[in-house]
């Protein structure tokens, strides 16, 4: 095979780089994960910041309480509201603009839901890393704890970050998902898909007290322990990733 | 010629309006186009459905002879940021910049700078705090060093000053010549751009008015200077864009292209023939379409504003 033909011809032998030949969807995929993290604030000091902030507000506190008991704190939530918002901006202003660079749907979905993994990621590399620091320190010397509470830490390290990683993907996407349906269909279908969702839960609550299935409930939950509880938030990511898919394939301006 | 674009029946519906009505045309390749219309016409709808940012609800658009929606291949070698483009949050023109130049595959990224530099673009600062001349600037430079091989400007002058306006024009004939490609210019300000645009594209309330190149079009109107008497003599039965007068010496403007005969007539009685600035035909042809091509009264009062209103 001489070079030419080798310069012209692909792995499959079909004819590669014709005249305006562009780049391949994985390559434009990467680049959308690059776009979303061009301004590192927004997907990583920020949430990052925003958990350092919560531990550091929970340990005046603990020191002001002072406790020969462990104490525990639910600061560790703290960042999840902030992937809500996130998940809605990826929407709202990211996406408009990923349409100027000419990205299509696809590759801009594929590529935030990479960049959010990745962040989500992080998180959850952070809030082990708070936990191994906790465990070494004895709760910072107060006996005070933000990430290593019992049962979440029961599975050990792995089981608290599947739980974290789940926990801020699903935040993720609810918020995308809430944005891309607003920006297809408008408020009202957002606020008749809100209403929707809590008729269901409240269903669901209802359908448990009547068939006084609250004991047998708490104790599934109990005992599935933090895997568990993480597979279930999957299915609930996967539910919101697949929902934000098929509305955003036809969102428009 | 190549056509890279062509729209056949194109139509977008909403649920209360119809943004674009049934409109058919061919870009050509290498062509500088002046998309024009007033607000609401439909001038940014069809080019979000051109560029694949908004779905038809009938009709066919190939481009590069591919349909463009979802389709990479295609949209990769087309440019559009919109007159209220939205930026991620707390971007500056500079993340901007630099998405643009992983995205297009002939960014110039020295081109880019030299733009920041003609249009004094703060990089550094956050893009929802720049003013609205900055903020065009920044989607006339992306437009611009992207060099995509269709490029949509919409508005693009909005907020520019009269300086930064001509730079614009400067800086696109300049690199249209150095590296030529499609260019759809939406505006308002049809003089302004009359110089750079070959072809003329004029849409009103969704409707395809005129598809035409700019010298013929041109050629549809005439004004005449000279003595008023002669003057007003040509004009009868004739439609008048356009008079005005000062003493005994007037100038009026008519549509409708004179005859060979005629030409050497107003030249013999001493009159003035002159080409006609392309907004008055413009203001022309979209109310005379507007009213059911019983266009007297508002020819009785021709606008003078230098946007044409909807």
């Amino acid at each position: 095979m001489t070079t030419a033909t080798h310069l012209t011809r692909g792995p499959l032998g079909s004819i590669e780089r014709t005249p305006g030949a562009t780049m391949a969807t994985g390559t434009r995929i990467l680049h959308v994960v690059r776009l979303q993290f061009i301004n590192r604030y927004t997907f990583l000091w920020v949430p990052l910041l925003i958990t350092g902030a919560a531990v550091l507000i929970s340990l005046a506190i603990y020191a002001m309480v002072g406790s020969d008991d462990p104490m525990y704190g639910g600061a560790g939530q703290a960042p999840l509201w902030y992937y809500l918002a996130m998940g809605v901006q990826a929407m709202s202003l990211t996406f408009p603009f990923s349409q100027a660079m000419s990205i299509t749907r696809r590759e801009f979905f594929l590529g935030t839901a990479l960049a959010a993994a990745v962040s989500s990621t992080a998180l959850a590399g952070f809030y082990v890393l708070l936990g191994i620091v906790e465990q070494a320190t004895d709760g910072y010397g107060l006996n005070g704890y933000i990430s290593l509470l019992p049962w979440v830490w029961s599975s050990g390290w792995a089981g608290a970050a599947a739980l974290v990683f789940m926990l801020t993907m699903f935040f993720f996407f609810a918020g995308f998902w809430a944005a891309t349906l607003y920006r297809r269909s408008g408020t009202m279908a957002v606020t008749l898909a809100l209403v929707g969702l809590a008729v269901v839960l409240l269903a669901v609550v209802f359908g448990i007290t009547r068939m006084e299935a609250w004991p047998r409930v708490l104790e599934t939950f109990g005992t599935m322990g933090p895997f568990g509880a993480a597979g279930i938030l999957a299915c609930a990511a996967l539910v919101a990733a697949a929902g934000s898919w098929l509305t955003l394939r036809r969102a428009m301006h | 010629m190549t056509a890279v674009i062509e729209v056949e029946n194109l139509t977008k519906r909403y649920r209360s309006t119809t943004a674009v009505d049934d409109v058919s045309f061919r870009l050509e390749e290498n062509t500088i186009y002046g998309f024009l219309g007033g607000n609401g016409a439909g001038k940014t709808t069809t080019m979000s459905l051109l560029t694949a940012q908004n779905a038809p609800t009938s009709g066919s658009i190939r481009v590069f002879g591919e349909r463009p929606y979802e389709n990479h291949r295609v949209l990769s070698r087309m440019c559009f940021v919109r007159e209220s483009q939205r930026y991620p949050e707390d971007f500056t023109p500079r993340h901007s910049f630099d998405a643009a130049r992983m995205f297009f595959p002939r960014w110039d990224e020295d081109f880019a700078q030299r733009l920041i530099d003609d249009f004094h673009v703060p990089v550094h600062t956050a893009i929802k705090k720049l003013s609205r001349g900055q903020l065009s600037a920044v989607g006339v430079i992306i437009g611009l060093a992207a060099r995509a091989e269709i490029t949509f400007f919409d508005e693009p002058y909005l907020g520019l000053d009269a300086v930064a306006r001509s730079l614009f024009y400067e800086r696109l004939l300049e690199d249209y010549t150095h590296s030529p490609r499609t260019i759809v210019l939406s505006s308002h300000l049809i003089d302004e751009i009359s110089d750079l645009v070959e072809r003329v594209l004029l849409i009103d309330d969704g409707r395809l008015l005129i598809d035409e190149s700019t010298d013929d079009l041109r050629g549809r109107a005439v004004t005449l200077t000279g003595n008023a008497d002669q003057v007003d003599r040509f004009a009868e039965g004739r439609t008048l864009l356009h008079r005005q007068a000062m003493g005994s010496v007037a100038s009026a403007t008519v549509y409708g292209a004179l005859t060979d005969a005629e030409q050497a007539e107003a030249t013999a009685v001493g009159l003035e023939r002159s080409s006609v600035p392309l907004q008055q035909l413009v203001v022309h042809l979209t109310k005379k379409t507007r009213s059911g091509h019983s266009h007297s009264h508002a020819l009785a009062h021709p606008t003078p504003s230098s946007e044409v209103h909807s």
